[in-house]
């Protein structure tokens, strides 16, 4: 990398303070001005878009995104990754939908409901316990831990279900909250924004978002500044995985029923929402509020291939390429900023 | 990543220790056979008919295709990558070498010319993943990761996008004829022939050649090798090259075999053939590996799933068995690096 510089792409030290309003611009962020740049554009072009129907359901499909995205930039952060989000939304989806069914009628809805909960987001505290044990204790590259816990608990959740839907949760769940408009705006989309809120306050008013981001930064001189460092990385594992199971739950009740093959491209996505809101793959970096920018640009994407009847296949291929194109862009910039 | 800040034993190894080490690995690489015979006779005991001829010659064919897609994904493993997208690229590759083969076949051309455009269209498909990830992985020093997640979704659009989501049927008999029931040597199976032949041409490669021993300096000490000279960014593109044509090259022999382009057809195989090379003692941290550690793995990964298969248990617990695995693999393989 440090062989491409070359004599003439040094720069002056007078342009230091172009460099510095490029990284006081960067810090604001290119994103807000896309995606409002983007609305513009489709509101003028697609009469559709801006219709009421629309917009409440890019706001929903992003929100259940921004869940996800937040706990997959936790990971980033620390210089990890989590592939096996889409798993554990499959295996809370489905474990939550069959005690809710099971016990249904046997007590009261409210009891039914809280049960159910609680066993979904048990499901992703334990994968993520997992994640995070044999990430901090065995050392072992989390790229291969979250592939393999993601075919466990693919796994799992088709064995439980042998691959059919699980109908028959309580209605309150279902209809009350999934599917429910609260203040006439999708209840997930309120859960979405304090889930942001608390994310946001943790990252910038805790010990623990200036540990995480010394972790990925660099994880020795964490150690040394007495940084638990272990504990840290697995908390982040797991409040990665509970949040792709909250995302589980309010997909679970949207649908009304629990799935094991529930939404295969969400792991891909919020690594997309990550790294097009600047999250570093290499740890130590990334904003909350930026990744729940990037997640509704991203469904506000989607959304406008859809209008623009595309292809899913080819909404795929165009994801791939953005992700791999977002990370490239990170990659030149840093090495134009090491430059500077 | 977390690799980086994760102190790579490899690096420190000087040449007289890694002969120790790989006496070590000796000791390792002959425990494979020896598990494998055992479980082979405990299922016996269960189920006879795993030690019967007929099922033994399957596994030695099951597990030629295997080897293929392993040694593929050793080749970037050695240099410290990874190659997600093998299992897409093999749909991809299918599909497209039945779609050209069926359409140039309904003008009536020579069958030999069949099987000439069948590898063309191997080669150029393989070519072009080959170059995407070579290209993003070498010239940009984007993690592996993040590039083959992206292609991975990429080909995954263009393998369902291109076949329309269904089987391509009618792949001229020619194709099956040369890669799968022609016979060559009368008794050996022809996938056996081939993967021999490639084994060979493999170790030739990576143990006679200055690219093969540049790629296990490459990933075990990536700074001698740019001290020593080796233009580690073009055989960097070219380890990608050659895993993707490898692949491609399986890809034909798995559709000579099913007759038809499977847009499904690689769906599992990115994990088993990650778990074949590491089971067999490929190491990630790079630099460790070579043919015959991955022909155990591959024959250990065929035979576990073959003796799950006789003794009737479900594919999705035999999901969650890979899974557990491969994590067990990847212990092992940090155990081994530690103590040496």
């Amino acid at each position: 990398m440090s062989d491409d510089l070359t004599g003439d792409d040094v720069v002056p030290m007078g342009t230091t303070v172009a460099g510095r309003f490029v990284r006081s611009y960067n810090a604001v962020g290119f994103l807000p001005i896309l995606l409002t740049g983007l609305v513009v554009v489709l509101a003028i072009f697609l009469p559709h878009f801006l219709a009421v129907q629309n917009m409440l359901n890019v706001l929903r499909s992003s929100s259940y995104l921004v869940i996800i995205a937040v706990g997959q930039m936790l990971v980033l952060i620390v210089g990890g990754f989590d592939l096996s989000q889409g798993a554990v939304v499959a295996l809370t989806s489905v474990s939550a939908a069959l005690v809710m069914a099971g016990l249904k009628g046997t007590l009261d809805p409210s009891v039914v409901i809280l049960i159910g909960v609680l066993v979904g987001l048990g499901c992703g505290a334990v994968v993520g316990l997992v994640n995070g044990l044999c990430v901090a204790f065995l050392k072992i590259s989390p790229f291969m831990v979250t592939l393999g816990t993601l075919s466990i608990a693919t796994g799992f959740a088709l064995l439980l279900t042998s691959g059919i839907p699980i109908y028959g949760m309580p209605t309150q769940f279902v209809d009350g909250f999934g599917r429910g408009l609260w203040f006439s705006l999708p209840s997930v989309f309120y859960l979405a924004g304090g889930i942001v809120a608390v994310i946001w306050v943790v990252q910038n008013h805790t010990p623990m978002g200036r540990y995480i981001l010394a972790i990925g930064g660099n994880m020795q001189a964490a150690l040394v500044s007495g940084v638990p460092v272990k504990t840290y990385l697995i908390l982040s594992y797991v409040i990665c995985s509970v949040l792709a199971s909250v995302s589980g739950l309010a997909l679970t009740a949207q649908l009304g029923s629990g799935q094991a093959v529930i939404n295969a491209a969400l792991t891909l996505e919020s690594i997309a929402a990550g790294v097009i809101a600047g999250v570093s793959i290499k740890g130590g970096v990334g904003r909350v509020e930026m990744v729940a920018l990037g997640a509704i640009l991203l469904l506000t994407l989607t959304d406008a291939m859809d209008l623009l009847k595309i292809d899913p296949r080819i909404q795929a291929i165009f994801i791939g390429f953005i992700v791999v194109l977002a990370v490239a862009l990170d990659e030149l910039s840093q090495r134009r900023a090491a430059r500077v | 990543m977390s690799e980086a800040s994760i102190p790579n034993l490899a690096l420190t190894v000087g040449p007289q220790e890694d002969r120790h080490r790989s006496s070590k690995r000796l000791g390792f690489m002959l425990l494979l056979p020896i598990i494998i015979a055992a479980m082979e006779l405990i299922v016996s005991l269960i189920e006879p008919r795993v030690l019967s001829g007929h099922n033994l010659v399957n596994v030695l064919v099951q597990s030629s295709y295997l080897l293929l897609f392993a040694s593929a994904q050793m080749i970037v493993i050695l240099t410290g990558g990874f190659d997600l997208s093998l299992g897409m690229a093999v749909s991809v590759n299918s599909v497209a070498i039945a779609l050209v083969t069926t359409a140039l076949a309904a003008t009536g051309v020579s069958p030999w010319l069949l099987v000439v455009v069948g590898i063309v269209a191997c080669i150029v498909v393989g070519l072009l993943v080959g170059t995407f990830n070579g290209f993003f992985v070498s010239r940009l020093g984007i993690n592996p990761f993040i590039v083959t997640l992206g292609s991975l979704n990429i080909c995954y659009g263009l393998a369902t996008t291109i076949s329309g989501g269904r089987p391509v049927f009618n792949v001229p008999d020619v194709i099956s004829l040369v890669f799968y029931d022609g016979t060559i040597i009368p008794g050996v199976p022809t996938p056996v022939i081939l993967a021999v032949v490639v084994a060979v041409l493999l170790y030739l490669l990576l143990d006679w050649t200055v690219f093969g021993r540049a790629l296990y300096l490459i990933g075990g000490n990536p700074r001698a090798a740019n001290l020593a000279g080796i233009p580690g960014k073009r055989y960097l593109f070219l380890a990608y090259i050659t895993c993707s044509l490898l692949a491609a090259f399986g890809s034909l022999m798995l559709t000579a075999r099913t007759g038809s382009g499977e847009p499904n057809l690689g769906g599992g195989l990115m994990l088993e053939s990650i778990a074949a090379a590491v089971i067999g003692g490929v190491s990630l941290q790079g630099g460790i590996g070579g043919i015959i550690p991955v022909i155990f793995g591959s024959v250990f990964v065929t035979a576990l799933s073959n003796a799950m298969d006789l003794l009737e248990v479900g594919g999705y617990v035999q999901q969650i068995l890979l899974g557990c695995v491969i994590i067990a693999a990847i212990f092992l393989d940090r155990v081994r690096a530690t103590r040496s």
